[in-house]
């Protein structure tokens, strides 16, 4: 089960791929869909260690565990509506187009589940190939500049963190690039080799999550997509620079994170600010966007930076369910496209009137995404920064002064687009609109009221990222004898 | 004046040659010539092998066979450069009337 | 779920059921069936929310919790959803179900002829239930649930005619502001977890009583608790947002910011009194930012010519009180004076509705006047409702607002934080009140009609379903105060039962209680307090006609209170501006700044390969000679090495 889902989407993509005619829509919806499912049964799969490379201690190894599945899970929720937005919306080339999107998302099953450091490796840049290629071809006007700033820093960053995974095996002594050999002989390193081994990760990971100042490729990526927003959706799920830092850095190198700690939360609670802000004064629907998601991108950095257990955990949560909530943003911003033409602010307004039922989605998807409590993004946001100020109050207060920024860009943009006079009316949701938005609501709803099960699941990650992976896991209420908000820090 | 021509004198005479043919690389414009400068270069490399070889025989280090073999190679190596080398230059003659390599720069960045 | 006092859980999921039908189905619904639905799913919460309030009177453990679901449990912090039903929280619930269920009869009759009236009554009811769940929480986060909640409601409430700008640029202060009060609360939780290792209210509150008195944690907390109050109750600094409120329809302008959800930040600090009552420090903001507020307020309020917004900053005034009484450590009272308050404001708020109704929607005092004798329901219950928070004896304002006073002035738990300022302050502020409530109700029910005569004919009593609520909110007014009644001299029901809740046992809260002749003296003084703002507003309105308040009123003193004091132009200025201006800076150095940067960086890069790529002049001659010199230099080099060892 946990090699069907990469496979499921794998395969779809090159049936939708080779499907003639509209029947390639319905392909790749049934893919994305049974992918879904298959993701639902990974929290009981096992795990999966095929032999690829022995000669270098490299295999294809894939753990269910953890916030794997949870985020597997939240980004086959969220590729369901993407994929028929783009099978409806994408008029040239659909078959190319749904083909990348669901091997995209096979890329980011095997980077999520990928517990082999090399195979991580191999599915991080693997999955930028779709992402590249629905830019270039698919963009819009100014796409080449877009295109050639996202690889150019996608590039260098994954360059010096090849680096480090070389580096890691070699200084460490361990047996192969799986995690469980890997990460014990890893925290054994000393704090200075720590703190570069992390550093060239930190490289690939902070130019993919990503933080100030290295966000600006994220703008004009988002700007430039295409105007379905299907593939700033699949952009948004690839903004893995977080999971990057849960799953590998931290756990491998606890000590290089310390030591690099400071700097980089500075730089993500400056990110969460500055992206907040920076939305605020946006007349572009997408910019907007793109700047709001930056921002919760700094709060995940804050939760991640915490080094707290709660921090980590709260990051990853924030993560899965900003898949959602920025995937639904993406794709509302892509029915106004359709509506409009346009994504300037200034030629919407007043909808509300003529269109009551897409006003409302849309301010349920824009509180979701400000982190109202009770919808999707808060549970995430509230650890990440709980987690935050245990590390730093006065870097927590800098992010959460975000959340106050985030309350004026959401309901400036509920205003723009929706109150006021309308000058032009349009039509409603159509039903092809409801079901597009209708796993959105879904997934908004039980990230933000039963989020439960998924934060065990990350919170064992967590666990695993703070304490190392040697350590067995508490039973039921044995977590009481530990101080609850213990910092990697204060383990070692 | 008995007895085999001294190792040294060989190298002394080879490395002559060498900057006879290193002096006409850097100095000739004409392909040819310095395609010619450069066999003779290369051939003083194997006379220096040729002497050592013998030397290193002599003293039954080694036998005086294997600089020979080496020198065969190389003239095996030489023989095949020249070839497609002279054919390049027959092309590039017929493009532009001239083998002076100064002007030859297409494959600067 | 045998325990019928547990029933009153199920309040929550009936107000959302019924937000879900309107909200689902508005549009098949009929003019009055909207409204129907609304009003039974809140009357149904607030029959259950009196069961619950007799099931707890009737026994001595009158606390129930209710366990939801688990929320969340992360790196030992267990953040699961439960209900805590106790006289507190059930008292509360049945003010805000009561005089819910009336507002949404009132809001059927007010809201007739609306084309939205289904999505009003989805959002009236979507409040109810994020207010019910804010009571009932007994953990944090789930109150900031429904602490959101109510704020989200509120702004599509004063948004809900969101084709002007005004109005929807109304709401978005509105949650603006509040968000700031909200990013306090988030930091109180933060602090609070990272000191107990829990956000379970009842946990907290005994942590709390175990830390040192006085400690600087909880003195942190406290103040952040404040803000977050601060912006949900609309004292100051996050005061203004209150008035322009008003943008929305008045029955919303009733419950939500006047009887209910404004008085949030008063139970919030409540709840937590076991904090507060370890720091007085915190306790001395409260009450100081209290009575500020109450002052500013109620000079704002003098000059008011809207009749909604003279009841706005009364409100904004009275809230003050309350939070002088929370500070104060009189938990009881502040929830006393909740209790009282709603029923005379939503009185007040809604027979200014009935009046705007009436005469076409107009709201300028300046047009109004001598409606009395045309409604006469109105005009009543509105007297009473106005001598209610004025303080005359025997109605129910008096009775609250006397018990603040004498707490105010006796609290030993702010000793040194100067109660006889805090006490001077609010006998001024009564004053004021008794003054301004005069100058509403004879603006608009005495003296004559300065309208024009054809919307004076038009004048009408409103219907049924708006003067059933009026009546039954004025007969409140003037009963609910004496559940509280002094207790130096009678039998004292509210303090008995509130007291255990708020302060849990953990701490106690001693008065010194002053000596009979004194408790009666200030009794006196507080009934001279109404009786010379009643006096003086008879003197200036009706001795007078009015004139001196003309004189006064056209000068620059009576704009700028109008104004709010110049908060807003101050805000403007400063934070408007300033935030804008770094947004704005912001906005721009990320692209001219970050990105060009970048592309700078980039850029050199550029240039450094285009210098490198000129050694490769292309002249194989040239590439020779540097191979042989290379070679010379090896060589060289190799010899020198050589020759060393």
């Amino acid at each position: 089960m946990t090699l069907a889902a990469l496979l499921i989407p794998l395969v779809g993509g090159v049936l939708a791929w080779a499907t003639p005619g509209r029947a390639r829509g319905a392909v790749a919806v049934l893919a994305a869909v049974a992918a879904f499912v298959a993701a639902l049964f990974l929290p009981t799969a096992a795990p999966v260690d095929v032999a690829w490379l022995p000669a270098f201690g490299a295999g294809l190894r894939l753990d269910p565990s953890g916030a794997s599945s949870v985020l597997v899970l939240a980004a086959a929720l969220a590729m369901i509506p993407t994929v028929l937005t783009a099978a409806v919306r994408v008029r040239e080339r659909t078959g190319t187009f749904l083909g990348l999107l669901l091997i995209m998302q096979a890329m980011l099953a095997g980077l999520f589940l990928a517990s082999d450091l090399l195979a991580f490796y191999v599915f991080w840049e693997a999955a930028l190939i779709p992402s590249l290629v629905l830019l270039g071809v698919f963009g819009g006007e100014r796409r080449r500049g877009a295109v050639t700033k996202y690889l150019i820093y996608a590039v260098s960053g994954s360059f010096l963190m090849l680096v480090s995974i070389i580096a890691v095996r070699v200084l460490s002594g361990a047996e192969s690039f799986a995690f469980h050999e890997l990460a014990p002989a890893a925290r054994e390193l000393d704090a200075v080799t720590q703190g570069w081994l992390f550093a060239g990760f930190a490289a690939a990971f902070v130019v993919k999550l990503p933080l100030f100042p290295l966000h600006s490729w994220l703008i004009d990526f988002h700007r430039e997509n295409h105007p379905s927003g299907a593939a700033d959706v699949a952009g948004t799920l690839y903004k893995v620079g977080g999971f990057g830092f849960f799953a590998w850095a931290i756990p491998l190198l606890p000590d290089g994170a310390l030591v690099l700690q400071p700097y980089l939360l500075t730089a993500a609670a400056v990110t969460a600010l500055w992206g907040a802000l920076a939305a605020t004064r946006q007349e572009d629907l997408k910019s907007l966007l793109a700047y709001a998601s930056l921002s919760h991108m700094g709060l995940i950095g804050v939760g991640l930076f915490s080094l707290t257990e709660i921090g980590l955990a709260g990051a990853m949560l924030l993560l899965a369910a900003q898949m959602l909530s920025t995937g639904g943003m993406f794709l509302l911003s892509g029915m106004m496209h359709a509506r409009r033409g346009s994504f300037a602010l200034d030629r919407f307004g007043g909808l509300a009137r003529s269109a009551p039922a897409l006003a409302a989605v849309s301010l349920f998807v824009i509180f979701a995404a400000i982190g109202v409590p009770g919808l999707s993004n808060f549970p995430g946001e509230f650890l990440a920064l709980l987690g935050a100020a245990q590390a730093s109050v006065f870097l927590a207060a800098v992010a959460l002064a975000s959340v106050i920024a985030a309350g004026v860009y959401g309901v400036n943009l509920y205003q723009r687009l929706y109150q006021g006079r309308q000058v032009e009316g349009t039509h409603d949701l159509r039903a092809v609109e409801v079901a597009i938005l209708a796993p959105i609501v879904a997934g908004v709803l039980w990230f933000g009221l039963a989020p439960a099960n998924a934060a065990d699941r990350i919170d064992d990650g967590a666990r695993v990222a703070v304490h190392g992976p040697d350590r067995p896991v508490p039973a039921e209420g044995g977590a009481a004898s530990e101080p609850p908000l213990a910092t990697a820090g204060g383990e070692r | 004046m008995t007895g085999p021509v001294p190792t040294e004198a060989w190298i002394v005479l080879s490395a002559a040659l060498f900057l006879i043919g290193a002096v006409g690389v850097l100095r000739r414009r004409s392909a040819i010539l310095v395609f010619l400068s450069v066999e003779l270069m290369l051939n003083a490399g194997n006379l220096a092998l040729v002497a050592f070889a013998r030397q290193w025989a002599d003293a039954g280090l080694i036998t005086a066979m294997s600089g020979q073999t080496v020198v065969f190679v190389v003239l095996a190596v030489a023989a095949a450069e020249v070839a497609v080398g002279l054919g390049i230059l027959v092309a590039i003659f017929r493009q532009r009337h001239s083998t002076d390599v100064d002007a030859l720069s297409e494959v600067r960045l | 779920m045998n325990d019928p006092a547990a029933w009153v859980a199920l309040a929550p999921l009936l107000a959302l059921a019924g937000a879900l039908i309107n909200g689902l189905a508005g549009r098949a619904m009929r003019a009055p069936r909207a409204g129907i639905v609304a009003t039974a799913a809140v009357g149904a919460g607030f029959v259950l929310s009196l069961i619950a309030l007799l099931a707890l009177a009737g026994r001595d453990d009158r606390s129930v919790s209710v366990a939801l679901w688990p929320y969340a449990s992360v790196g030992g912090l267990d953040l699961s959803f439960g209900f805590l039903i106790d006289p507190l929280s059930v008292l509360m619930l049945t003010v805000v179900t009561g005089v819910g269920t009336l507002i949404h009869l009132f809001s059927i009759g007010y809201m007739r002829g609306d084309d939205g009236h289904a999505r009003y009554f989805a959002l009236l009811n979507l409040f109810v239930a994020a207010m019910t769940v804010l009571l009932l929480a007994d953990g944090f986060v789930l109150l900031f649930v429904g602490w959101e909640g109510v704020g989200v409601a509120s702004y599509l409430l004063i948004g809900f005619w969101y084709r002007t700008r005004a109005n929807a640029d109304a709401a978005r202060k509105a949650f603006v502001m509040n968000r700031i009060g909200d990013a306090g609360f988030l930091m109180a939780m933060f602090l609070t977890a990272g000191a107990f290792g829990t956000l379970h209210i009842a946990s907290v509150n005994e942590a709390a009583v175990g830390m040192a008195f006085g400690s600087a944690t909880l003195g942190a907390i406290g103040v952040l608790l404040l803000i977050a109050a601060a912006g949900k109750s609309a004292q100051l600094p996050l005061q203004t947002w209150l008035p322009d409120a008003m943008a929305g329809p008045t029955p919303v302008s009733a419950l939500i910011h006047a009887a209910t959800m404004v008085t949030a930040g008063v139970y919030l600090i409540a709840r937590t009194a076991p904090i507060f009552a370890m720091t007085p420090f915190a306790s001395a903001v409260v009450a100081w930012i209290g009575a500020a507020t109450a002052l500013v307020a109620a000079i704002a309020a003098i000059a008011q010519t809207d009749v909604k917004k003279v009841l706005a900053y009364s409100t904004v005034s009275q809230l003050g009180f309350m939070f002088v009484a929370v500070g104060v450590g009189a938990y009881w009272v502040a929830i006393f004076h909740v209790f009282t308050h709603a029923f005379f404001k939503a009185a007040l708020f809604l027979g200014a509705g009935s009046v705007i109704h009436a005469l076409g929607g107009e709201q300028d005092l300046r047009r109004m006047g001598g409606l009395g004798a045309k409604m006469p329901i109105t005009g009543l219950t509105a007297l009473i409702a106005t001598l209610a928070i004025a303080g005359v004896p025997l109605l129910s304002g008096f009775f609250s607002k006397d018990a603040i006073l004498l707490h105010a002035l006796t609290s030993t738990h702010l000793d040194g934080y100067g109660t006889t300022g805090l006490y001077g302050v609010l006998l001024l502020v009564a004053v004021l009140t008794a003054f301004y409530m005069f100058r509403w109700y004879h603006r608009v029910f005495a003296g004559r009609f300065r309208g024009d005569a054809k919307t004076f004919a038009a004048v009408h009593e409103a219907p049924a379903t708006m003067t059933v609520p009026l009546v039954v909110l004025a007969a409140f007014s003037v009963g609910a105060g004496w559940l509280g009644l002094p207790a130096f001299a009678f039998p004292n029901v509210l303090q008995g039962w509130l007291e255990p809740a708020t302060l849990g046992g953990l701490v106690s809260m001693p008065f010194d209680h002053p000596a009979l002749w004194v408790e009666w003296l200030l009794l006196g003084v507080a009934v001279a307090a109404a009786g010379v703002g009643l006096g003086l507003g008879a003197w200036v309105y009706v001795a007078r006609d009015g004139a001196p308040a003309r004189r006064f009123g056209d000068g620059a003193v009576a704009a700028f209170a109008r104004g709010g004091l110049g908060f807003d132009a101050a805000y403007r200025a400063l934070f408007v501006g300033g935030a804008q201006g770094a947004a704005d800076g912001v906005a721009v150095l990320d692209r001219d700044l970050v990105d060009r940067g970048l592309l700078g960086a980039g850029t050199a890069l550029g240039t450094f390969g285009r210098a490198a790529a000129a050694i490769q002049t292309g002249r194989v001659r040239t590439y020779a000679a540097t191979m042989f010199a290379a070679l010379v230099i090896l060589l060289l080099l190799l010899a020198w090495t050589g020759a060393r060892t």
